[in-house]
């Protein structure tokens, strides 16, 4: 068991090593979604003055959108990392070892869960900065679980897409994939001034539930169990399904 | 006649005081063959992209069909055909459809340019393989489209920058046969290679570089004669060595070669052969086998650089080969 | 070379660069993708805008949306255009060019023709997608026939960007890298919100940006109708950008073929 947790971590940091051994690769995806943070609310910042918006801050409303963002972004980025190591053999080499599939995808989800927490702390200082609400510590703390988890779940994608195209250039279909989960749902407005369509997917999309989990806090200051538990299950259940299509994948490769 | 080519004192620095030319002079006289003989580094290619234009020098100057190649590049570019080192191929084209571009690019009339591609797709054994795309060919057949797009507007001077690295045995036939047929025809063919085969074999005249200098320039046969003389390579059966190497030294100077041989330089030419067996067998020595080895062009290389072109190859080889590189370079056969 | 000929060389130049696109679908996809998705959300997302005091009259938060839209797309088209420029620099293409004996202006322009092509494919399908979805264009025919030229030219003026950090950069990797960059700059302009109701200090960078002016000319005859100001206003962020791809690329091409 020692040995799993062994592999585990050795796979976690070597995903670590591309941020500390080539930094200045690494800045733009540490800023992407600051920058995102910032256009997005000198665009749409005066949305807030429409009538039924439960925030009178924007900043406040949409930093837990660009906290998922980063958090999607990095497990993408987990995906290409792997495309990249598919195309060139270095995973052959790991499959072929006697460490377990399943070590092996822990492995590379918790690297994205431990480097997401980067881009989300410029993140959170520049959003503070420019006035965002303290979400008090259990916010804040209940925040940075559900980014770390949707990092994962971004991660899992990435390395499902990996796995079935084994090749870079499926790296926009991965960040395109985040990306979209997570504006289709609350990003924008509160539900009830959403347009027509946009509404329903919302109402569906699962992600949508991880986004008010994440809100709550800095929208209204506190956290409670009927916002937090729909961000749970949804998290688990996305979860399940896509550790199990990876799973499966890694199972597949050998073919 | 006007030289094909022509330059004094070439040469091209780039920044950071990298010296990658260093004052050539050569001349290749129309409807020769020069080859531009030289280990990776030495400035083959960069006095080849200087001659076709596509490349600035930083001193002295050169000619090419008689014109300047800093001031006339037009009338330049339109004597030359070019086939360089990357096989500049677009993957998503189709053969015929470089063949047609390439005669667009020259100026030839619409039927002329496709009447042209045509015959020359089908002589290079690529009228088949015309409408796949180019992504699509092997190594070989990609030098080939490359050597026939070269020569749509029938240039008086071809540039080939290493023809033939990475292809297999039977693609360097038969783009050393192509080479000839087109010299024979009466273009100027100047080709880079590190190939001693096929500078010995192809070339009217070799330079050789090293370093960005010209090491020496002549024909291969002078080249080799300028070096020393031929050697007779023998084995002596029933461990007669010593003895055997008495009987030698009368004839000129003996050192050992590889394999226990023995070998002895032949000052007097090949016809000394008979001499020297006839010697051995009257002090009663037997023979298991007789050579008569000629200097090769590494032999001239390491004569006037100090190192052997063959055995930089093997030292890169094992260097990549170890460094996890991939990339397979063809040995031809040694003579 | 005389005219004729350096015109059939443009020419087949640009007939290879509209193939070459055409053949590579997983960089033209995109290029009408993303903004169109881009265009979804923020219609459905933001679309209540309209009713926020000081809004321009609109009939539809789509109708305004649709600039940016096709304002993103020539941004990903130059960008795309930059990108096969470069591979071709990689593969050793472009030595092809530079050793026969074409005008060296020649090769940028084959190039710009694909990308006015795909300026041409960019605009049919925002107008068709708008129309779709209950958009009209006030002008009329003449609006449509102007968003195309608009369109059209705007692509080719990021074209001329495109190509210029390819011939500085020689690597499609590069170039690709700009990607994200598209986006942060229309953060920075008018092409998805009103500039008046922006905040401050993107709202004052958004008032000098020349892509602002381009967003404004190609939105003016969807919103507004023809309008003479608009018009120049439009064309005049086209050159601005034109002009300083112009000027690059002349700049690193010449860099590229002394330094070969």
């Amino acid at each position: 068991m020692s040995g799993r947790i062994a592999t585990v971590r050795a796979l976690a940091f070597r995903g670590l090593n591309e941020v500390v051994r080539v930094p200045g690769a690494a800045i733009p995806s540490l800023l992407a979604p600051t920058i995102f943070l910032l256009g997005f609310v000198s665009m749409f910042g005066n949305l807030t003055e429409l009538p039924g918006f439960t925030s009178d801050d924007f900043v406040s409303f949409v930093l837990p959108v660009m906290m998922l963002q980063g958090a999607g972004f990095t497990g993408a980025a987990t995906g290409v990392n792997l495309a990249r190591d598919i195309e060139q053999g270095w995973f052959d080499r790991l499959l072929a070892s006697p460490a377990p599939r399943p070590v092996l995808l822990a492995g590379m989800i918790a690297s994205a869960s431990v480097r997401a927490l980067l881009p989300t702390s410029v993140l959170l200082v520049v959003a503070f900065a420019i006035g965002a609400d303290y979400p008090g510590v259990v916010g804040l703390l209940v925040a940075l679980v559900f980014v770390a988890a949707f990092a994962a779940l971004a991660a899992a994608w990435g390395i499902v897409l990996a796995l079935r195209f084994k090749t870079q250039s499926a790296a926009p279909l991965m960040q395109a994939g985040t990306f979209m989960a997570v504006m289709f749902t609350t990003s924008y407005a509160p539900l009830e001034l959403l347009t027509g369509w946009l509404r329903a997917v919302a109402t569906v999309n699962p992600v949508t539930r991880v986004i008010e989990a994440v809100r709550q806090g800095f929208v209204t200051g506190e956290v409670s169990w009927a916002l937090t538990w729909p961000g749970l299950v949804a998290v688990a259940g996305l979860g399940a399904v896509l550790v199990a299509l990876a799973l499966r994948g890694m199972a597949r490769s050998g073919r | 006649m006007p030289a094909a080519i022509e330059t004094h004192a070439l040469a091209r620095s780039f920044k950071g005081d990298v010296v990658a030319v260093a004052g050539i002079d050569l001349e290749v006289a129309e409807g020769e063959i020069y080859a531009f003989l030289g280990p990776n580094g030495a400035g083959k290619t960069t006095t080849v992209r200087m001659l076709t234009t596509l490349l600035a020098p930083t001193g002295g100057r050169a000619s090419v069909a008689g014109h300047d190649v800093a001031g006339e590049a037009d009338a330049v570019r339109r004597s030359i055909g070019v086939a360089l080192q990357e096989a500049a191929l677009d993957p998503l084209m189709t053969g015929r459809e470089l063949m047609l571009l390439q005669a667009t690019l020259h100026a030839l009339p619409r039927a002329e340019g496709r009447r042209r591609a045509e015959a020359l797709l089908e002589r290079v054994d690529l009228a088949d393989a015309a409408d796949r795309r180019v992504g699509t060919y092997s190594g070989g057949m990609r030098r080939r489209l490359d050597l026939a797009s070269a020569l749509v507007h029938e240039p008086a001077v071809l540039f080939l920058d290493e023809p033939t690295t990475g292809l297999d045995p039977v693609s360097r036939l038969t783009i050393w046969e192509e080479v000839q047929k087109l010299n024979d025809a009466g273009t100027t063919v100047f080709l880079t290679t590190q190939y001693l085969e096929e500078a010995d074999r192809l070339a009217d005249r070799v330079g050789i570089i090293d370093r960005g200098t010209m090491a020496a320039e002549d024909t291969p046969a002078a080249l080799k004669a300028g070096i020393r003389d031929p050697r007779l390579e023998l084995t002596i059966a029933d461990g007669g060595a010593d003895r055997a190497r008495d009987v030698l030294t009368r004839f000129g100077e003996v050192a050992p070669a590889a394999d226990g041989r023995v070998s002895v330089s032949l000052g007097g030419g090949r016809g000394q052969v008979a001499a020297i067996v006839r010697a051995l067998d009257d002090a009663g020595l037997m023979m298991d086998s007789l050579d008569v080895v000629e200097p090769t062009l590494d032999d001239v290389f390491v004569a006037k650089t100090g190192r052997g072109l063959d055995d930089q190859r093997a030292r890169e080889q094992e260097q990549r080969e170890r460094s996890g590189d991939e990339q397979l370079v063809v040995e031809p056969a040694r003579q | 070379m005389r005219l004729a000929a350096n015109a059939r060389v443009v020419a087949a130049l640009g007939r290879r660069s509209v193939k070459q696109t055409f053949r590579r679908p997983q960089f033209l996809a995109p290029i009408l993708l993303f903004p169109s998705l881009l265009l979804a959300v923020n219609t459905g997302g933001a679309g209540r805008a309209t009713e926020i005091p000081g809004f321009p009259e609109v009939a539809g938060f789509l109708d305004f949306e649709l600039a940016g839209a096709m304002l993103q797309s020539t941004m990903l088209v130059g960008v795309s255009g930059g990108i096969a420029l470069a591979l071709d620099i990689e593969i050793g293409f472009l030595d092809r060019l530079v050793a026969a004996p074409i005008s060296r202006s020649a090769m940028v322009l084959g190039r710009l023709a694909a990308t006015a092509a795909l300026g041409v494919v960019v605009a049919t399908w925002f107008v068709a997608l708008g129309l779709v979805f209950g958009a009209r264009v006030e002008a009329g025919v003449a609006g449509v026939a102007l968003i195309f030229v608009l369109v059209s030219l705007s692509a080719m003026a990021f074209g001329g960007l495109g190509a210029a950090l390819a011939l500085a950069a020689g690597r499609a990797s590069v170039v690709q890298g700009i990607f994200p960059l598209v986006f942060v700059i229309l953060f920075l302009s008018s092409a998805f919100f009103p500039r008046e109701l922006m905040l401050e200090p993107a709202a004052t960078v958004a008032l000098y940006n020349p892509l602002s002016l381009i967003a404004e000319g190609i939105r003016a005859p969807v919103i507004a109708g023809i309008s003479a100001g608009s018009l120049l206003e439009g064309l005049f962020g086209i050159a601005v950008v034109g002009g300083l791809g112009f000027a690059l690329s002349a700049l690193a091409l010449r860099r590229r073929l002394r330094t070969g």
